[in-house]
């Protein structure tokens, strides 16, 4: 039961923090420049970015989870689980950034997650 | 082109960052406690350049994502798991069963699917627009 919960932090966590992180860098704007003075600008309204810091904040939680889990079940057993973050993160692509999925794109994105998981079998 | 540029030179730099790291501390492990072990791996230079390759990759990672989709930048940096196979199997000598290069093989399969799918969500919008100036070329 407490790995079930943990595995859910590491994985709702690790897709909340890249939803977060998405939109706070959409707020920033497309980067295109390399200009190294504009860059330094750039990451300072990043790394002030509220929505940027709340996903950072999520994403450490998820790491901590999946270091604490760690501590008690296997590697084989969890790394399996957490290739599931591909398929919740797109479906909060999907409905929290409103990307469109289409076809070929949820086709490929399954097809990771399984490779993934295949990877990660001991 | 950027979005491919910018995600390969973070997909290297995250591959090297584990080698090197991996490199760094499977030689400080040994003898002691849990903080001796922490700070002979804070003196070891390699931890330190894995951990900047590692910045250097969500630097990048977080750039593609100021103009790219989510949902087409996370399945595209999975190629990064194949790199890291492959990886440790050449730089650290790491034993590949045949299960793993078979989910390098699925994960290939499921980037190449996912790249052939445009990086960006096209809203009608946008769209009109690029298809205005392309008329006013």
């Amino acid at each position: 039961m407490m790995t079930a919960l943990m595995i859910a932090i590491v994985v709702l966590g690790g897709s909340a923090g890249d939803v977060f992180i998405t939109k706070g860098m959409k707020q920033v704007g497309e980067i295109s420049t390399v200009h190294p003075r504009k860059l330094i600008s750039i990451a300072a309204r990043v790394l002030t970015n509220v929505n940027f810091l709340i996903g950072l904040f999520f994403m450490a939680c998820s790491f901590f989870a999946f270091l604490a889990v760690l501590s008690w079940a296997d590697l084989s057993f969890v790394l399996p689980a957490t290739s599931l973050s591909f398929v919740i993160t797109t479906l909060g692509a999907k409905f929290i950034l409103n990307e469109q999925i289409t076809r070929l794109r949820l086709a490929g994105t399954v097809l990771v997650c399984l490779g993934v998981a295949l990877i990660s079998l001991p | 082109m950027k979005t491919a540029t910018v995600l390969i030179v973070a997909i290297v730099a995250q591959t090297m960052g584990n080698v090197y790291l991996t490199k760094a501390m499977k030689s400080v492990t040994g003898g002691g406690d849990v903080l001796a072990t922490a700070m002979r791996a804070a003196s070891d230079p390699m931890v330190w350049l894995g951990t900047a390759l590692l910045i250097v990759f969500f630097a990048l990672y977080s750039a593609a994502l100021s103009w790219a989709d989510l949902s087409f930048v996370l399945p595209a940096t999975a190629f990064g798991y194949v790199l890291n196979v492959a990886a440790g199997h050449y730089f650290l000598n790491e034993t590949v069963t045949p299960a793993r290069w078979a989910g390098s093989l699925v994960i290939t399969l499921g980037v190449f699917l996912v790249s052939r799918s445009g990086a960006r969500t096209v809203t009608q919008a946008a769209s009109l627009r690029s298809d205005a100036s392309e008329i006013s070329r």
